[in-house]
């Protein structure tokens, strides 16, 4: 893959806090596009790393190159190019929507830029245009600050944790949103802990943890490459480990507040095994049986679940 | 530029459209210039006895003696007046019978046709009614400061109803009214300044602007210029009311005041600037703003006069650029004894503007 197509390049990028290495050693390419997402617990380095792409923190060492140009020292020229949404509560309380995103278009002037008209249809805002950013709800005011992300027309976004505290179909709504940006051709790049989200918005995924890149490649690659075996979950009060780990094709057991998860390579096999063990001993509650997920690939790494 | 305007109204309609906080912000000076005029509304005008002792023979002296002997004998002078020997009126004063002494010392006709500067002399008793003290000394001097405007050798002395303008009843709201507004211009810089960028910070709005190719200086300086307008809105409500309410007198030159007002506001927003590069917090910045607010409020000579104070505490009035702001507007406003010159006044108040905002930009942090 040749360097010119890479709209961003990170190469050994480091960050330390006092003891703490909270970005050690990242590299990746992101490239032009693509939706590329980080994918890791709160405190993984995520946005550490985000924000110093970006140009809005300074790394400690490694190289960063947006759109062939380098980071820090042309900041302000990526700035014109990019577009980062940054939640921000208390931005102009008192503003209309519409007058924050005119506002916002003063910054670029003699530049391309998307009309306000044209953002506001995009994020779906039109019935609160008129309406003072303090009275928009969490998910509506998060569409703001996507859209502000775009006055400039950038040719790459950046979405920190997009979809934090939204409900369910305010996060499609987004999702939606996404797919549309990529359509226009633009590159994204997002941080996110939502597993799903990874899974149905990222061409490819990093999965981050400490500071490190564990693994990189399209969410299918991913499990593929790590889960050969189905999950089999079920309820159960008397849930132990040892139960369970001696059954017919099992691999793997977890067990976590009388939930438990069975990964096996042979479904039928485990659960005819399954079912004659637990014949009169109460019930499998709440069983299903799935495919791998990123979490799952997660939890294989790290031993430790996405959401601690 | 015109980002800059955009920012600047983006601002302002934040401001007015927070009823609350432009309320405040514009009702806080309106409630002391009431507060104050109710108060000293039933004391009225001032009225003392004052005794004069003409030691100079020559025109100079002759010509003013007379001045003050003529406006004594109107019916709406401020002051009764006695005339006598030095010896005689000090021991008026000592003994609590007159208010003031003015002596119009030997030579000063001499010192005037050298093109020298004369001095004439007032004693008062510094145990007395300070702030009367002031107003009272504050009359003499408009008189003699209109006395050196007209007088040439030539021409006879000040025609009667030309002086008769420089005696309107001096109140003692006239005296507080421009300490009230240096006050005013002092609070807007530390808490109408220092707070709100703070705040900011804190929510991280400078952090989602820096994000944008904007320009630093284009947002300080939209911030700055809206603090301004608010500066001159304040000004013009004080004096309006103070005029219209409480029949103020404003002597002075409105444009000389408009530049002092906008010298000023500049200060104490550089002022809050440097606190807000200092402040970590919202509330750092309001402690902070309080722990210099107070100090100021009563050892400027906003509310009583300077002399007052004990001599120990000078260098400390000294350094204060509230004190030097309320004797400007002042000597301004009314004609006011001044505390120092006005060029020294101005000079330690654009020396203040310059050092705060480079001491600020040196230090604040966007994050």
């Amino acid at each position: 893959m040749s360097a010119a197509l890479n709209a961003i390049t990170v190469e050994n990028l480091r960050k330390v806090y006092g003891a703490t290495k909270a970005v050690d050693g990242i590299s990746f390419e992101v490239r032009e596009g693509e939706v590329f997402g980080m994918l890791g617990p709160n405190g993984a380095g995520k946005s550490t790393t985000i924000e110093m792409i970006e140009g809005l923190r300074r790394p400690d060492g490694g190289s960063i190159t947006v759109l062939g140009l380098k980071q820090p020292g042309a900041a302000n020229h990526i700035k014109t190019r990019i577009g980062i949404q940054l939640q921000t509560t208390a931005l102009y309380p008192r503003l209309t929507v519409t007058e924050i995103l005119d506002l916002f278009h003063t910054f670029f002037r003699g530049r391309k830029t998307i009309s306000t008209a044209e953002l506001i249809q995009l994020v779906d805002l039109d019935e609160k245009k008129d309406t003072h950013s303090k009275a928009l709800s969490g998910g509506q005011r998060q569409r703001l600050s996507v859209a502000l992300a775009l006055v400039n027309d950038p040719d790459i976004v950046f979405l920190d944790e997009p979809t934090t505290g939204m409900d369910p179909q305010a996060r499609r709504q987004l999702w939606d949103l996404v797919r549309a940006l990529q359509q226009r051709g633009k590159t994204i790049l997002l941080t996110t802990h939502y597993m799903e989200e990874a899974e149905q918005l990222c061409d490819r995924v990093a999965i981050v943890d400490h500071g490190h890149i564990m693994e990189l490649g399209s969410p299918q690659d991913l499990i593929s490459r790590h889960f050969q075996e189905i999950a089999i979950e079920f309820n159960h009060p008397e849930g132990d480990t040892e139960n369970y780990r001696t059954l017919a094709g099992v691999n793997n057991v977890v067990v976590e507040n009388g939930h438990v998860s069975l990964y096996s390579t042979d479904v039928p096999a485990t659960m005819a095994a399954l079912l004659q063990r637990t014949d009169n001993s109460g019930a499998l509650r709440n069983l299903n049986v799935r495919g791998g997920t990123l979490e799952d690939v997660f939890l294989k790494l790290t031993g430790r679940a996405l959401r601690d | 530029m015109s980002t800059v305007f955009s920012l600047y109204l983006a601002s302002m309609k934040e401001f007015v459209r927070d009823r609350m906080s432009m309320f405040w912000t514009l009702a806080f000076p309106i409630l002391f210039i009431v507060l104050f005029g109710l108060i000293f509304s039933g004391s009225g005008s001032v009225n003392f006895t004052m005794g004069m002792v003409v030691e100079d023979q020559g025109q100079v002296g002759q010509a003013l003696a007379q001045t003050f002997e003529t406006i004594a004998r109107q019916n709406n002078s401020p002051f009764k007046l006695e005339t006598g020997s030095r010896q005689a009126e000090m021991n008026s004063l000592k003994k609590g019978n007159l208010d003031m002494v003015i002596v119009i010392p030997a030579g000063i006709s001499a010192q005037v046709a050298q093109n020298q500067t004369a001095k004439v002399q007032m004693y008062y008793d510094p145990t007395r009614n300070q702030t009367n003290a002031q107003i009272e000394q504050t009359i003499i001097n408009s008189i003699v400061g209109q006395f050196n405007q007209h007088y040439t050798r030539v021409s006879p002395p000040l025609a009667v109803d030309t002086i008769s303008v420089a005696t309107k009843t001096l109140s003692s709201i006239d005296f507080l009214v421009p300490g009230i507004l240096a006050m005013s211009l002092m609070q807007l810089g530390i808490f109408g300044t220092a707070q709100p960028l703070v705040a900011l910070r804190q929510e991280q709005v400078l952090r989602r602007l820096g994000a944008t190719p904007l320009p630093r200086w284009m947002l300080l300086t939209s911030q700055v210029l809206m603090r301004m307008t608010i500066a001159l809105t304040q000004t013009a409500l004080l004096v309006g009311i103070g005029i219209a309410a409480f029949n103020i007198h404003m002597e002075g030159n409105p444009l000389a005041l408009l530049g002092i007002v906008l010298l000023g506001a500049a200060t104490f927003i550089s002022l809050g600037y440097l606190i807000a590069a200092f402040s970590p917090t919202v509330d750092a910045a309001s402690g902070i703003g309080s722990a210099v607010n107070f100090p100021m409020m009563f050892l400027s000579g906003v509310f009583f006069p300077l002399a007052l104070l004990p001599a120990f505490l000078t260098p400390v009035v000294r350094a204060l650029p509230l004190t030097y702001l309320a004797d400007a507007v002042r000597q301004v406003m009314i004609n006011g004894t001044p505390a120092f010159p006005l060029t020294v006044d101005l000079a330690v108040l654009a020396g203040w503007v310059v050092v705060c905002t480079l001491v600020a930009a040196r230090f604040f942090k966007w994050e």
